[in-house]
């Protein structure tokens, strides 16, 4: 853009750029070909200006039907001549939309510019650098001005659906219910704890290949009769790194899905809890409520949850400052490690968390992620984690599925 | 602004003069709206396009247009996504959506103040008249009535175009942090009648901004380039006894 001219044109041609040439004349309005360039002279000595003989009135720029600013009247003042005044005025025009397009041209490049760089900037995980960092701004700026204290509104339960099963990352092996722990990590006195074991990666949770699933029939994206098919497996020197991390822990290759294998992972020997659902279930007070459920998809349905508060479990059981502080995270990963989420430790201590045991007063069945999964109406559905097989309290920002391939990780609601 | 031929007699006066019509800040905003926008737009359908309704049909065609069981048109077709290379790039899309959201925002909250501030909201605002120069422009747009009413900068038919964008811009910030943030701020979102009626109005902000577009452009093509080239260097050139606007900005204040 132009610099902005505060001052009037003076119309005396010593302030205006020499008249340039025919041949290199910036085609202006359609018309000016009529004002001849200004012999420098001429204008100063105030000259009479050579009339133009032709009856014909030359193209005036305004006589265009001006369709939006329509300041011209209908006629023009008969015989209005091209004279030099209106010459000077047409050179001053000039001169500025010259200025002015330089400076147009240039934001445009400034634009050009940064898609280009957006492009072909280093990516992080999958997304341009600089969209990338956007989305923890973002975040940033969430958790600075809602500090997760909204509370999302419920619904009566009339309104409850039946939610569509979306994705069966981490459900796709038919868990055998009494081989079920809950893994927890980061507890606070866990070596006085009953249920303390030096190492919880050394838990076999046991599977069985049903011959159909119960979720058939329900609305869903998957089919259940091919679900031990993948479709998108974790590329080839992924899984061949899963194999290798895996090699004679007996646990067998974590993170077969698209996303591979999670960065947070346990090593061996994690020292923590193994819990039974008897170990806390009953012992916490019951929740239910309708939340609409939302899908980054755009899709959102009401859902009737039940189960317990996850702020009384974790208060239940609570985490081994770090520093003398909480840890800033929780991670949770299923059983065979094939899905994964990262939270804000605060995120799950917020009332409407909830671990969920029921959906529209119902056991949840194996697709929705039985026995024990994650519902709160702070995130998005892909934040929602079925069948959890480990709560691990950190303060290193974990690894999330959906966030390794594009997704933001905060996904705050 | 000048009537030059002032000073020297015998010289004749300027038919012509160059009218400060719009201010750098006016142009660099409405500039600067035109690739973010359009990256909003673009982003926009790209996560548009994973959506489906609730009983998971209509995968990529949630909206419509239709009254009750009866549908005139989904949006989109498939052969559209297809031309604009759509499909599964929902990550481009919510990325690129929201980093160009605060430039969007930003420039429109810029646009705001300095047309607040300055005064040149005068010229934007439709007057009592506006509604009725309206019509009258819009006839004579089409060719049906002949005899424009007087104006400065704008006529009745852009003052409300122009305000109904600005509005709309609002509407696009509202209705898109109601979808953003619905637990966060579930009052705005139960005040636009909910996340489904949110993002619904969000669709059909975009497409009435769509719609302006296609006007708007057509316009200033009919208006020429006299017209247009005064949306980038600011001054228009002009009949020495038409009506001044920036005769108008002095009389403010």
């Amino acid at each position: 853009m132009s610099d902005e001219q505060q001052h009037e044109p003076s119309g005396h041609t010593n302030d205006l750029p020499e008249a340039p040439s025919a041949t290199e004349r910036v085609a202006d309005l359609a018309g000016e070909q009529a004002a001849k360039p200004v012999a420098e002279s001429a204008s100063e000595a105030g000259e009479a200006p050579a009339v133009h003989g032709g009856k014909a009135r030359p193209a005036d720029p305004t006589d265009a039907d001006d369709v939006l600013t329509r300041s011209m009247p209908e006629e023009a003042p008969g015989g209005v001549e091209r004279n030099e005044a209106d010459a000077e005025v047409l050179a001053a025009s000039r001169s500025r939309t010259r200025r002015a397009f330089v400076g147009f041209g240039l934001g445009i490049a400034g634009a050009y510019g940064l898609r280009r760089y957006l492009q072909g900037a280093p990516f992080d995980e999958m997304i341009p650098g600089l969209l990338h960092k956007t989305y923890g701004f973002n975040a940033d700026v969430s958790r600075a001005v809602f500090r997760e204290h909204g509370m999302a509104p419920s619904y009566p339960v009339s309104k409850a659906e039946n939610l569509r099963v979306n994705g069966v990352f981490g459900l796709k092996k038919m868990l055998q219910p009494d081989s079920y722990r809950l893994q927890m990590v980061g507890v606070q006195g866990a070596s006085r704890h009953p249920r303390y074991v030096p190492d919880v990666t050394a838990w076999r949770y046991q599977y069985e290949a049903a011959a159909s699933h119960e979720d058939q029939g329900h609305d869903s994206k998957t089919d259940p009769s091919k679900v031990m098919s993948s479709t998108k497996m974790a590329p080839e020197e992924m899984l061949a790194k899963t194999q290798q991390d895996e090699n004679g822990t007996g646990r067998g290759p974590r993170g077969l899905e698209e996303a591979g294998e999670s960065d947070s992972t346990l090593s061996r020997n994690t020292p923590g809890l193994l819990l039974t659902l008897d170990d806390f279930l009953p012992k916490l007070p019951k929740h239910d409520a309708v939340y609409q459920f939302k899908c980054i998809e755009g899709w959102s349905q009401f859902v009737h949850w039940g189960g317990v508060r996850m702020a009384d479990f974790l208060e239940m059981f609570p985490p081994e400052p770090i520093d003398g502080k909480d840890p800033k995270y929780v991670y949770l990963e299923t059983p065979d490690g094939d899905y994964y989420v990262g939270y804000d430790l605060k995120v799950l201590r917020h009332p409407q968390t909830l671990l969920v045991t029921e959906m529209n007063g119902e056991p949840l069945t194996q697709f929705h992620g039985a026995p024990l999964r994650l519902y709160t109406p702070l995130k998005y559905g892909y934040k929602q984690i079925k069948r959890i097989g480990l709560i691990a309290y950190t303060n290193d920002k974990p690894d999330d599925y959906w966030t390794r391939l594009g997704y933001d990780w905060y996904a705050g609601l | 602004m000048t009537e030059s031929g002032e000073g020297a007699a015998g010289t004749t006066a300027a038919s012509i003069r160059l009218e400060r019509k719009h201010p750098l800040a006016i142009r660099w905003m409405h500039w600067v709206n035109f690739p973010v926008l359009f990256t909003m737009i673009w982003s926009g359908i790209l996560i548009y396009w994973n959506d489906s309704d609730n009983a998971y049909q209509h995968a990529h065609r949630v909206y419509r247009v239709g009254v009750g069981g009866w549908t005139l048109f989904r949006f989109f077709p498939d052969w559209f996504y297809k031309l604009l290379q759509v499909p599964y790039h929902v990550t481009t899309g919510l990325s690129y959506h929201f980093f160009f959201a605060w430039l969007f925002g930003l420039n429109g909250l810029a646009w705001v103040l300095y047309t607040w501030l300055s005064g040149e909201w005068r010229l934007i605002v439709p007057q009592r008249r506006s509604l009725r120069d309206a019509i009258q422009v819009t006839l004579v747009d089409l060719h049906l009535r002949k005899g424009l009413p007087p104006q400065t900068k704008y006529n009745g038919a852009q003052r409300i175009a122009y305000t109904s964008c600005a509005l709309m811009g609002a509407m696009m910030l509202l209705t898109g942090f109601a979808i953003y943030k619905p637990t966060q701020l579930h009052w705005l979102t139960t005040l636009l009648g909910g996340y489904e009626m949110a993002r619904w109005l969000h669709f059909w902000t975009t497409m009435a901004f769509l719609g302006f577009f296609g006007v708007h452009v057509v316009q200033v093509i009919l208006a020429g380039w006299n017209n247009f080239r005064a949306m980038v260097s600011g001054y228009e050139v002009q009949r020495v006894e038409a009506p001044s606007v920036e005769a108008e900005r002095k009389s403010w204040s």
